[in-house]
């Protein structure tokens, strides 16, 4: 392997002094890995995806991005929000050219080529015939469709994701994790693949999509552990039938019980 | 407006007028209060000869005038406000010591500096307009949401074009609320800086035949500018409609 993508050394963070959101948190996020990270509620993965978006300064450690420190938002990583962050003034259409449109990965692109890409998009999370539609006007899924066809619209390098299928029924969600999958090239050789960062409470889901699982705990966030999943690809629904995906899973799921029952009972 | 909604508005003008038509017979004298029936000649009689419609005009252009003025400046200096701390700090306290005197008190200040004509009207009007739309601009452009401006930065928008594609657009509501507001304190200014200042328009017509003690002329100019406080602020809120669709999910009209 080589050098990391993305490298968290000893990184912390706290608000307000006393709330310690994410504590001593070391991990290395290869190029071209898709990692996901699972946790209890309230364990600072919302937190750690901001600081690696730019937009949450670090309270102490370092983060840094092809050996650089990162010190803002880059248009080379694309966020999708937990609370989806739509633009409620602009329509779905609107909603998913935006970074096309207003910001730099729309360069080099033609105005025909930008329209088939949106299209296609919009088209890709089953959006279809909504397009005029405003997001007060959706659905809490349609959002999240709107949410996730304006991250892959702008086609970044590095996809940081938080619960981006979350809100989605049961079907939909198994078609845009196999077309996830695909964006991020899991046919195409790994040197050639985007590096995704996935935040899910689904322990399934994470093993399904991921290279490897990172699992924190909670109060404060630290990470508990990292599991390999060695399952081979490209996967399919194969994948989701075989002993292999069920053991990760309930090995993943007897590593963060205790704490969930924790949290929840609080 | 529906058919259902005007039937509304003249069920509460007939009830209105049928109160004032009682009133007009209980108070003897009829420099005090005409009769419905006197304010209506005048209306149809000023309303013939032109003189009414002229001075609607000249007043509705100059409020016009004033409050595209208005918005040109308090706009964008409400949005550096709203955004930009330095500018908040510069601006707040000035701006908080000019808001609470009124448009009017600057009447005989204005007398001096611009004499009578268009001009007093025009930035007393302005001086009304402005602090609404200022200080309701600011105020929308700081409440934009920050998940909203987080999302354009991580699409590699730089701070100006968040400003013209998130922040202008998030606060369009607001702003065009606060212009509401400033076009009805305008309505009011209106009629005492021409009242004095001003050699026409509906407040020197309203000061005119106050002089020639008709009083039902007087009505019926005070009646046109209720008229047209209320078409204005009609016109406002249709505007708002096409400009923010979004925003109208829980208007009830
Ligand atoms: N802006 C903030 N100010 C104060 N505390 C915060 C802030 N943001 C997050 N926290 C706290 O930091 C901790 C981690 O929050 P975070 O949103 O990262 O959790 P999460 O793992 O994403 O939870 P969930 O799975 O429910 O989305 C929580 O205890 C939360 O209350
Ligand atoms: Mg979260």
């Amino acid at each position: 392997m080589s050098a990391p993508k993305i490298r968290l050394d000893c990184v912390s963070k706290s608000f307000g002094g006393s709330v310690v959101a994410v504590e001593k948190l070391s991990l290395d996020i290869r190029d071209g890995e898709f990692l996901a990270i699972v946790g209890p509620s309230g364990c600072g993965k919302t937190t750690v995806l901001n600081m690696l978006a730019g937009l949450e300064p670090l309270t102490s450690g370092t983060m840094t991005l092809n050996g650089k420190p990162i010190e803002g938002p880059g248009a080379e990583r694309g966020v999708m929000f937990q609370d989806y962050a739509l633009f409620p003034w602009r329509t779905v259409r609107g909603n998913v050219e935006f970074g096309l449109v207003y910001g730099p990965a729309g360069q080099g692109l033609s105005p025909a080529e930008r329209t088939e890409r949106v299209e296609r998009t919009i088209e890709m999370v089953g959006l279809k015939g909504s397009h005029e539609k405003y997001p007060h006007q959706l659905s809490g899924g349609m959002r999240q469709r709107v949410a996730l066809a304006r991250l892959m619209a702008s086609e970044p390098e590095i996809l940081l994701m938080d619960e981006p299928l979350a809100a989605l029924d049961a079907q939909t969600r198994v078609i845009l994790q196999d077309e996830l999958l695909r964006i991020w090239g899991q046919d195409r050789p790994a040197t050639e693949r985007r590096t995704v960062v996935f935040i899910t409470h689904a322990i399934d889901e994470a093993v399904f999509l991921a290279d490897r699982v990172a699992v924190l705990s909670s109060h404060p966030g630290r990470l508990k552990q990292i599991i390999d999943i060695d399952l081979p690809r490209p996967r399919g629904d194969a994948t989701r039938r075989s002993g292999d995906f069920a053991r990760l899973c309930q090995s993943i799921w007897e590593l963060i019980r205790e704490e969930a029952y924790r949290a929840t009972m609080n | 407006m529906r058919l259902g909604g005007v039937l509304v508005y003249l069920r509460t003008m007939a009830l209105f007028v049928l109160a004032w038509y009682v009133g007009s017979l209980l108070v003897p004298s009829k420099l005090l209060l005409p009769s419905p029936l006197a304010v209506a000649a005048a209306l149809r009689d000023t309303g013939l000869n032109g003189e009414l419609f002229g001075n609607a005009l000249i007043s509705l252009v100059r409020l016009l005038a004033s409050l595209l003025a208005a918005a040109a400046i308090a706009v964008p200096l409400g949005l550096l406000m709203g955004r930009s701390r330095l500018w908040n700090d510069l601006l707040e306290l000035p701006v908080e010591m000019l808001r609470p005197i009124a448009g009017i008190a600057w009447i005989p200040l204005a007398l001096y500096l611009f004499g009578i004509g268009h001009r007093l009207p025009l930035f007393i009007m302005f001086y009304t307009a402005f602090f609404p739309l200022l200080v309701g601009t600011a105020a929308g452009a700081a409440a934009v949401d920050k998940r909203l401006i987080a999302a354009a930065r991580t699409m590699g928008l730089s701070g100006p074009s968040i400003m013209r594609r998130v922040i202008v657009p998030a606060a369009l509501p607001a702003i065009l609320v606060s212009a509401r507001l400033a076009v009805a304190a305008s309505w009011t200014a209106v009629v005492a800086a021409e009242l004095v200042g001003a050699p026409n328009g509906l407040g020197y017509a309203i000061e005119y035949y106050r002089s020639m003690l008709s009083t039902p002329t007087v009505m019926a100019f005070i009646v046109t500018i209720g008229v047209l406080g209320f078409l204005t602020d009609k016109g406002l809120r249709q505007l708002s409609k096409v400009l923010t669709p979004w925003a109208q999910t829980g208007a009830a009209r």
